[in-house]
């Protein structure tokens, strides 16, 4: 499925968007992650997420489904945003 | 001064009258000063009889107890007037310098009252206060005016008007240190009409915390939050304000083309990374800040000057299907040399694209048109052709052309970046915002995107009236202090209270500072009562009440505003008609308005 990225993991990441395989959330980040500890380390805190990232699945947060255990599909969007702040 | 310099300085126009007279110490602690003492002195000043542009109105300028203390974005003002485009109480605050060097001065605020016979300006300096001729400064624009009139930025500070508060644009912004602004309301115009260009300060007294060891240590321990926060460490210095673009298109509540989508195909080329990426030169921070949001910018054409922020490159680029950002950029520079509020200028060139898509306004206007940016603009703040018509704000200009329904505002105030049909909570602030439409005094993005302190569900609406409620109160007490909005994201409440204690020598908790807000936020309430708003004026666009999303995360929803703002009275100690009862009264110390409320 897509993976979009945004903020300071573009640089990390080297890409603002990819094509990651998986089942779940945590599959598809892990996916991403793999070969790139900078941006694992931007991303995760152990097993969780890092404090103020966001991660969403066609625009709704996946804290709100089954955070890192939400299902996805190949059809699906996962967008992931370190912390930001501003309005 | 320890806190409060204890001084209101009131300058009379009409007359030539200027003098000092105390400031009441018990309103000091109940209101503290900025837009709290604002909202109190214009309850007393300015009635229902008063028109906004007419010489009885009056423009307050308010710093606060912590302002120039030093203390961690302690640089903000606030300017309180009755706004002529909405009619309501108005608040506007600002940041770098110009309100820390007006505390120098000795005040905590000034009163200017009535309307001088021809432009004039006002100095405040160590040799005193005076009234000078400024006539060879009217027409032109606020960068202009600014270098003529000496800005130094630590030692001597310029807050003016352009042309678009000269010609009494009721979008106009007053402007202050050359790019900051008192946006919202069209304070700019209520000082055009008093033929006032502009206010020069230099001061020389400190704000000197009563308890030094204290302050010192508030200081340490505040600055530490600061750095360890991600959002005000990284985030913003990063990015700016506008890295929050992506996420809001992202959930799908973006408006769109006058709000007709909640999402834009060119979010991603107006946004914070786009801007660090491409046009930024260098970042800037207000007076005793360390986040350093600001962007300095520069655009292929060479101009350079500061931002866009969200809502400026929003209102030029989503709302108007622009997403060209050098042309946003440079319409940003525009208005705050002409001195306008980029959200209103945006949001209502959006509506005259619409009204033009539409058939109703004569005019090859269209969403896209970035090259009519400039035109626009400046038409606006010399009120010419189709620019006579933008000046009057989006509400006024799509009555006259047959649909006042296609004007996304509330209380005749442009809505900013939000579409509460993605963010119901953002809705209720929405339809309940004393000055109107406002994100700034209560802004639901921390809880409904960005889980800040927690996520709550965006589409819900039960239980959202509890925490916009305090949300409401929080911004209110922020804004009497006056701090950034920003420090509040890695500082909480209770340590304002602290370094506001250690300042003033007075104790204060955070639940003094909560119920302050909750007080700011209920005589504005009382005040736009007394003025004949009511029930009905919390609402919002028909658009957002009935048409649902078209596509995207947000697809098929509108606002439920109804069961939302019942419990939003109940929430708050008000009846059912939005009237606060007179327990409430009593139990937030506003007894002096109970005659007028509850006769």
């Amino acid at each position: 499925m897509k993976v979009k990225l945004f903020g300071n993991l573009r640089q990390k990441a080297g890409e603002s968007e990819f094509v990651a395989p998986g089942a779940t959330i945590r599959e598809a980040l892990e996916s991403l992650c793999a070969d790139n500890e900078p941006l694992r380390t931007a991303i995760f805190a152990g097993a969780e997420l890092q404090p103020h990232v966001r991660v969403m699945v066609n625009g709704r947060d996946c804290e709100l489904a089954n955070g890192l255990a939400t299902a996805v599909s190949p059809q699906d969007t996962i967008a992931i945003f370190p912390p930001i702040a501003g309005g | 001064m320890q806190g409060w310099a204890g001084n209101i300085l009131d300058i009379n126009l009409t007359s030539g009258q200027i003098e000092t007279v105390p400031l009441d110490r018990d309103m000091a602690r109940l209101f503290l000063g900025g837009r709290g003492l604002g909202a109190r002195l214009l309850w007393d000043l300015v009635g229902p009889e008063v028109e906004p542009l007419s010489p009885e109105n009056v423009l307050i300028f308010t710093t606060g107890p912590i302002t120039a203390s030093a203390s961690q974005t302690s640089n903000r003002f606030n300017v309180s007037t009755k706004s002529p485009l909405t009619g309501t109480i108005l608040h506007a605050n600002s940041g770098g310098w110009w309100g820390m060097q007006f505390k120098r001065t000795g005040y905590d605020a000034l009163i200017v009252r009535g309307k001088a016979a021809s432009p004039v300006m006002i100095e405040i300096t160590p040799a005193g206060v005076a009234i000078k001729d400024a006539a060879h400064l009217w027409g032109k624009g606020v960068f202009e005016t600014t270098v003529a009139l000496e800005q130094n930025r630590n030692k001597r500070n310029v807050l003016c008007i352009g042309p678009a508060g000269e010609n009494r644009v009721r979008i106009a912004a007053i402007m202050n240190d050359k790019e900051r602004s008192l946006a919202r309301g069209g304070a700019g115009a209520v000082m055009g009409s008093k033929n006032l260009k502009a206010i020069v300060v230099e001061g020389l007294e400190k704000n000197k915390p009563a308890d030094p060891d204290q302050f010192k240590f508030m200081l340490y321990e505040t600055g530490k939050l600061l750095k360890a926060s991600p959002l005000t460490s990284q985030a913003l210095p990063e990015f700016g304000t506008a890295v929050v673009m992506n996420v809001v298109n992202e959930i799908g509540a973006l408006p769109t083309r006058n709000f007709q989508q909640s999402q834009f195909e060119g979010a991603d080329k107006i946004s914070g990374e786009e801007i660090t990426d491409t046009i930024l030169v260098k970042n800037q921070a207000c007076w005793a800040c360390p986040i350093t949001c600001t962007r300095i910018t520069q655009t292929k054409s060479g101009k350079e000057g500061e931002g866009p922020e969200f809502e400026s490159a929003w209102a030029f680029g989503a709302q108007c299907g622009i997403d060209d950002l050098d042309a946003i950029t440079e319409a940003n520079y525009q208005c705050n040399d002409l001195g306008l509020d980029t959200i209103s200028m945006g949001n209502t060139i959006g509506c005259a694209m619409e009204l033009a898509e539409r058939g109703l306004l004569a005019n090859d206007l269209g969403f896209g048109r970035a090259d009519r940016l400039p035109g626009l603009i400046h038409d606006t703040a010399f009120r010419q052709g189709i620019g006579d018509d933008l000046a009057e704000g989006s509400y006024r200009l799509a009555s006259k052309h047959g649909a006042p329904e296609l004007s996304m505002s509330v209380k005749k105030l442009e809505l900013p970046a939000y579409d509460p049909r993605g963010m119901q909570g953002q809705g209720l602030v929405f339809a309940t915002g004393n000055r109107g439409a406002c994100h700034e005094t209560g802004n639901m993005l921390g809880p409904e995107v960005l889980a800040l302190p927690r996520l709550i569900d965006r589409f819900a609406t039960q239980g959202k009236a509890g925490i916009v409620s305090v949300h409401q109160n929080s911004a209110a007490v922020i804004d009497s202090l006056v701090y950034c909005k920003f420090a509040n994201m890695a500082v909480a409440e209770e340590f304002f209270a602290r370094t506001l204690t250690a300042v003033t020598g007075e104790h204060f908790t955070a639940d003094d500072l909560m119920m302050v807000g909750e007080r700011v936020w209920t005589l504005e309430r009382l005040y736009n009562l007394r003025e004949g708003f009511s029930k009905e004026d919390d609402t919002l666009p028909a658009r957002l009440l009935h048409e649902p999303v078209p596509a995207g995360p947000s697809e098929g929803f509108t606002v439920k505003l109804a069961p939302m703002l019942e419990e939003y009275y109940a929430f708050r100690g008000w009846d059912k008609n939005g009237v606060p009862k007179p327990e409430k009264l009593k139990e937030l110390s506003l007894e002096f308005v109970m005659e007028v409320v509850h006769d």
